[in-house]
């Protein structure tokens, strides 16, 4: 026996001196890439003042890892896109670039193991799932104030100032967002076909309770048609409208009512626009509007419609979504939108351009970066590939696929010029209107600014009671936003299952963390 | 007396016919939705009997042949290497740890046990593999990781060798002069049949199925294995379907039979593992009937 246990220390002891060794190594190794990345910039420093020209002669060659997400399969052309951009930013920072794409479903997994291991990484994708306040606190990226004064002249006159702020996290930048839709406002899409056909008069309909009049009449008349379904299971009917009354400050829990000057933070699901909401589904729920399943199903709005079982869905919207929404479906669709579009934190730090603290030249990193928004070829290549294989150009700025090939089989798919740095600069692909990138622009810059954009919550002090409150909104809201459940009795028991788990503690913390940044700001 | 025999066995037969039936037809039922029509899908749901058929998902999987067929290739050659390989390392590990003569026979044990119950966790490993192994982006990371899986295997195969294989057979084969390592290949291995059949079968699995570490160690697409690349095709349509980030992903989504093409990968993923169980079926009736010491 006591031998057994003399064994079992020493495995122990072993194990743990290997946990300890391995935890120093890897300590000396952030340690030492550390110091590089410092004797890094006192190198480049020096030199870099001068002009872009000449610089490119005098810095080092070097390669700029760049991750980014994506959910396309057709990767396969990627090579050529980077040896096509490699030729042009060596002739201007003499840099080569590697881009390394991961699906949506592993890209936080992979982020962390790459910051763990601390694998060389220059520019990434940050914020992707909400995941920018944690990747600031965890000390993932670094500040980008001073490389974006000294290197990133031409991002600051392409991103509208007040997107750039927004990032803003502990007073410093730790994100770039691309130029894209960075407001939305909301929209029923409905079959054009059916709308003509009964004659449905739009111009009638105002509010999201009127949606209910043109429900009636497909209900009526098309029985095979199911008259709203979901767009997706996270966008349900009641979430995508609530968004015309409450910025959701990141989470939901604890939201700030809009026209409401005082910044308080308040739980949106006790308020009595959120359960007007309710009622309203709930009626269209029981007259057989909504889809019987539509708590549980998976299928999509567009999926459904495409198939000929549905007839609209309610999602949030930006300039063009109707057009795409047409060709997402196959029928014509027309949209009915639900204005005013804000401009919240959460949509500008959904996705956002930062420098990894693995990065052993921050400086070339920024470089790139502003090449990235200010270099027509560069943000195409990346943008659609190359021309000839992947698109042609048609007129002027619109370009098409080449013969034979379609959007299955391009050897370079990622369709993520949104996501390239300034997609305002890229080309038009036929079928949207030609100056979509023009009303976008429009768009961003006429929206409501909410009054808390910039205000990024971090959720570390209360990370259980979030948990808990999760756990409860899962169990609920899915239910009472479709109209499923009924509101009546099941949202007071709702109420009081999230305070019970917590919720009020997180809003109180919200409160706190708004207020400390309202004077700050 | 022979009306009750084949009455007996009418049910019996008539038994077996509706455990096969509730066996094969799921299997069939994933066959026949992968070649029905996608709106017929999402119209009326899966069915056995489809009315209109359409291979539109294995051309969609198939575009891309050569990514599958690369895909295969790397799969088979993980599972291949990494299962004859494991085999070795396990027997090997585990013919001492069956002798009772072996002098660190306890210690040993509880080393391989230790494994079952504690490991390193991710990010550990991961480290150790790609920068100390530097293993990152090579074929080896789909092979090495599961080479000694799991120190189960390493027990299960110490003790059918402890139990099932007496002393005296190895004595008699001292006597005869063969040396340790002639005994191992020449009698042992011959003799456990049941636990390679068995063992090598996990592993089989293990490795044809695995994705995870095609996940976390491989971004070249070249060398992504089948059920990783899969998987990943999976995913990135049900993202694709649910998300809304613009441009002409919209007119892809729609020209992609998202039913259809789950279904058609599972038949895709599925057919070398059916076709290898029938030849381990034989291994394990073999190793069975095998027999060393009579009476």
């Amino acid at each position: 026996m006591l031998k057994k246990m003399l064994m079992l220390f020493i495995a122990v002891a072993l194990v743990l001196a290997g946990c300890g060794s391995s935890d120093k190594s890897a300590s000396n190794a952030g340690s030492n890439s550390g110091s590089s990345v410092n004797t890094g910039s006192i190198n480049t420093g020096s030199t870099d003042e001068a002009q872009e020209e000449n610089d490119a002669s005098n810095l080092p060659p070097y390669e700029i890892v760049i991750a980014f997400p994506t959910s396309s399969s057709q990767t396969s052309g990627i090579p050529e896109v980077e040896q096509a951009i490699n030729e042009i930013t060596k002739k201007k920072i003499n840099a080569t670039i590697k881009l390394m794409p991961y699906s949506y479903a592993s890209y936080a997994q992979q982020l962390n193991l790459m910051f763990a291991s601390n694998e060389k990484l220059d520019l990434f994708v940050s914020g992707v799932n909400g995941a920018y306040s944690s990747q600031v606190a965890q000390g993932s990226m670094i500040p980008l104030d001073d490389l974006l004064e000294k290197y990133g002249s031409g991002i600051k006159e392409a991103v509208y100032a007040p997107f750039i702020e927004a990032a803003r996290m502990n007073g410093k930048l730790y994100g770039i967002p691309s130029n894209r839709d960075l407001a939305a406002d909301r929209e029923l899409l409905m079959r054009k076909d059916i709308v003509d056909k009964y004659h449905i008069d739009l111009s009638q309909v105002k509010t999201f309770e009127d949606f209910g009049q043109i429900f009636k009449v497909v209900k009526e008349n098309e029985p095979d048609l199911i008259p709203l379904v979901l767009f997706t299971q996270i966008s349900t009917p009641v979430d995508v409208i609530a968004s015309m009354y409450f910025d959701i400050l990141g989470d939901r829990m604890g939201v700030l009512e809009y026209g409401n000057s005082e910044m308080k933070v308040v739980n949106m699901y006790e308020t009595e626009q959120y359960a007007q909401l309710l009622n309203t589904v709930r009626s269209w729920y029981e007259k057989g509007y909504v889809q019987k399943d539509a708590a549980t199903t998976k299928d999509t709005g567009p999926v459904l419609v495409q198939a000929g079982r549905a007839f609209s869905y309610i999602k949030q919207s930006k300039p063009g979504s109707d057009t795409q929404a047409s060709r997402q479906t196959g029928y014509e669709m027309v949209s009915l939108k639900l204005p005013p579009a804000y401009s919240t934190t959460n949509l500008i730090t959904q996705f956002l351009w930062s420098i990894a603290k693995n990065s052993q030249d921050p400086e070339r990193a920024m470089m790139f970066l502003n090449l990235m928004f200010t270099d027509t070829d560069i943000i195409n290549l990346l943008a659609w590939g190359i021309e000839g294989r992947d698109y042609v150009k048609v007129s002027g700025n619109i370009i098409d696929y080449p013969e034979g090939v379609n959007a299955t089989n391009v050897p370079y798919g990622l369709n993520q010029g949104w996501l390239f740095g300034n997609q305002f600069k890229s080309y038009v692909f036929k079928g949207d209107p030609e100056d979509i990138y023009q009303q976008t622009d429009q768009f961003n810059k006429e929206a409501v600014k909410s009054p808390a954009l910039g205000f990024t919550f971090d959720s570390t002090p209360v990370k259980s009671e979030v948990a808990s409150v999760t756990n409860v909104m899962n169990q609920y809201r899915l239910g009472l936003e479709t109209g499923s459940l009924d509101p009546e009795t099941l949202l007071p028991q709702y109420f009081s299952e999230m305070k019970k788990a917590g919720i009020d503690r997180i809003i109180e913390e919200k409160q706190r963390q708004l207020d400390e940044w309202v004077k700050t700001k | 007396m022979e009306r009750t025999n084949s009455r007996t066995q009418l049910v019996i037969h008539l038994f077996f016919v509706v455990v096969s039936a509730v066996c094969l037809l799921p299997f069939f039922l994933l066959v026949t939705s992968s070649i029905t029509d996608e709106s017929e899908i999402i119209r009326n749901g899966y069915t056995l009997f489809p009315k209109h058929i359409s291979f539109a998902a294995y051309e969609y999987l198939l575009n891309d042949a050569s990514a599958i067929l690369r895909a295969y290739g790397n799969t088979f050659v993980a599972t291949v290497i990494g299962t004859s390989v494991s085999l070795l390392i396990i027997t090997m590990l585990a013919y001492p740890l069956s002798r009772r003569d072996f002098p660190w026979r306890k210690s040993l044990s509880f080393f391989v046990f230790f494994t079952m119950l504690f490991n390193g966790g991710l990010v550990p490993t991961y480290f150790v593999y790609t920068q100390v192994f530097d293993l990152k982006n090579t074929l080896l990371a789909l092979i090495v990781p599961y080479l000694l899986l799991n120190g189960f295997y390493v027990l299960l195969a110490r003790t059918f060798f402890a139990n099932t294989i007496p002393m005296e057979i190895i004595e008699s084969a001292y006597i005869d002069g063969a040396g340790e390592f002639r005994i191992f290949w020449r009698i042992i291995l011959p003799l456990s049949l049941p636990i390679l059949a068995t063992v090598g079968l996990f592993q089989l699995i293990n490795y044809w199925n695995d994705w995870f570490n095609s996940l976390i160690f491989i971004t070249d697409r070249k060398l992504f294995n089948l059920q990783y690349l899969l998987n990943k095709i999976l995913l990135d349509i049900q993202f694709l379907s649910t998300s809304d980030l613009g441009g002409n992903q919209a007119e892809m989504i729609a020209a992609l039979p998202k039913e259809g093409v789950r279904m058609a990968m599972a038949v895709i993923g599925v057919v070398p593992i059916l076709i290898a169980y029938p030849f381990f079926q034989r291994f394990f009736i073999q190793g069975l009937t095998v027999g060393a010491v009579k009476g």
